[in-house]
């Protein structure tokens, strides 16, 4: 072997050895904060729910995760409970396939499942307090994901962006809560034909959603209630120079809470013990 | 302050990390890693969260270097060193996901372009390859601080005349001048920083402008 040959061996084995090494590390390091970083993301988003639905402390949320089963093809729902929770198979067409306990399945095997987003469903006192959609539209850079909150009514309790890369100062703006205002109160029906308009904001209503952040929501009510009852007649007024990303929110929340309620319709009879 | 270390001898703590800070700093000395300087800084408490990010990555990265520099074939240092960046840059993107969700809500964007910063791999380069420990240990701390220091002074500047409010308290109503808070902004900040810190450099220390004697050249 030349030397020129050993050399080239050499830089390949210096160049080798640091990914090793590099590699080594960062597995530990993830196997050591993953536990963490799992339980800091489920907390943050149980303190969103909580907050979105403004539920107390006796108030209990059941989760039921939605996939798409590709083979055979079929919408699969999960919902955890007391009683171990339940699982149900729908066909394409809404017709039920399949009930059965959670146990009996592979409970968390999700191999061949497409995730379709989850649902909250929160009780209180044993009274249906609300739901929680989780929810994804495509933004200006990349996928938007957000929270929209039912009541009870099927009013819109809140929207909350969770995980997005759109511009700071621009697109990032869907995610402050004046924007986020905007859907708040309005009915789970008129969404459908919700559009967004480029026309300025009314100052009063920019000024009223301002408030929002800084008091509680009932209070927000009795202050706003006129001037917001109003505005949810109207359209949401886009961030400026931002609409791509006010309309990849509307449009996500639009379709999002369009499926749930399809879906609630279906499985709600279904979940018994579980919901 | 243009001290400069007797030949053959280590530079002591005090001027590495001073020079770090002022006569070198990263920023508004040597012009480097002016992207981030204006991506990030629009609010001070961004601003904060990734210098110190940096200073973290900075120090760790310096002296992984001069510990490890023995075993680095010369021809392959430039990607060994992006290596050891990266590394630290994942763990503390991991450490800060796991226990400061809060900080990596706000700055987690922004913590893994770390990697692609001009400074850190120019440190690297420039001193740690051919120092000891304890002075790229200085050397990586002065660096750091400088970075921070500089993302807070730019931050400030553009919190206050972009924002109308200082650590997200606001102190006028209005927002006086939102182009400052726009990237464009940015880089107007920074300029005006630049010229300041070279007027006093001048004027008080006789030294030169921006980026007549610092490592490296104009990059990310």
């Amino acid at each position: 072997m030349s030397e020129k040959q050993r050399e080239v061996l050499r830089i390949a084995w210096s160049m080798t050895l640091a990914c090793i090494a590099g590699s080594a590390v960062l597995g530990v390091v993830f196997v050591a904060t993953e536990r963490y970083a799992e339980a800091a993301r489920a907390q943050g988003e149980r303190r969103a729910i909580t907050e979105l639905l403004s539920l107390d402390s006796t108030a209990t949320v059941v989760e039921i995760r939605q996939y798409l089963s590709l083979e055979p093809r079929a919408v699969v729902y999960r919902a955890d409970g007391a009683d171990g929770g339940v699982e149900l198979r729908f066909s394409l067409d809404g017709d039920l396939l399949e009930r059965q306990p959670l146990a009996a399945t592979a409970g968390d095997e999700t191999d061949g499942l497409e995730p379709l987003g989850r649902i909250f469903v929160a009780e209180e006192n044993g009274a249906p307090a609300g739901f929680v959609i989780e929810g994804a539209s495509r933004g200006y850079k990349n996928v938007i994901r957000f929270f929209v909150a039912l009541d009870r009514n099927f009013e819109v309790a809140g929207v909350r962006v969770v995980e997005h890369e759109e511009d700071p100062g621009l697109g990032a703006e869907v995610a402050t809560p004046w924007f986020q205002g905007q859907y708040l109160g309005r009915a789970a029906e008129s969404l459908d034909a919700l559009e967004v308009t480029k026309d300025p904001m009314p100052e009063d209503w920019r000024a009223a959603l301002d408030q929002l952040a800084r008091m509680p929501e009932a209070d927000w009510e009795d202050a706003y209630g006129p001037l917001a009852g109003r505005m949810r007649e109207g359209p949401i007024h886009a961030v400026s120079g931002a609409t791509i990303s006010s309309e990849a929110l509307t449009r996500g929340v639009r379709t999002t809470v369009d499926h749930f309620r399809r879906r609630w319709a279906l499985i709600a009879p279904h979940l018994g013990g579980a919901s | 302050m243009s001290v400069v270390p007797i030949p053959g001898q280590e530079p002591g703590a005090r001027f590495l990390i001073l020079r770090g800070i002022f006569t070198e700093n990263p920023v508004f000395r040597l012009a480097l890693s002016l992207c981030p300087a204006v991506a990030v800084t629009n609010t001070i408490a961004n601003g904060v969260a990734l210098g110190i990010a940096v200073l973290f990555v900075q120090v760790l990265s310096s002296v992984t270097v001069t510990l490890v520099k023995g075993f680095i074939h010369p021809k392959v240092r430039i990607p060994v060193f992006t290596i050891i960046i990266a590394v630290w840059v994942s763990v503390i993107d991991m450490v800060l996901a796991a226990f400061a969700p809060a900080v990596y809500a706000q700055v987690g964007l922004y913590v893994k372009l770390i990697v692609a910063f001009a400074i850190i791999i120019s440190r690297l380069e420039v001193f740690a390859s051919r120092h000891p420990v304890l002075p790229t240990f200085w050397d990586g701390l002065g660096m750091g601080l400088g970075f921070l220091f500089a993302l807070v002074t730019i931050s400030a500047m553009r919190e206050l005349l972009g924002n109308g409010s200082l650590l997200g308290i606001a102190l006028v109503p209005t927002k006086p001048l939102l182009f400052f808070a726009l990237p464009a902004g940015g880089f107007f900040t920074i300029a005006l920083l630049m010229a300041l810190f070279n007027y006093v450099e001048r004027r008080w220390f006789g030294g030169t402008g921006t980026s007549s004697g610092g490592g490296g050249g104009h990059a990310a």
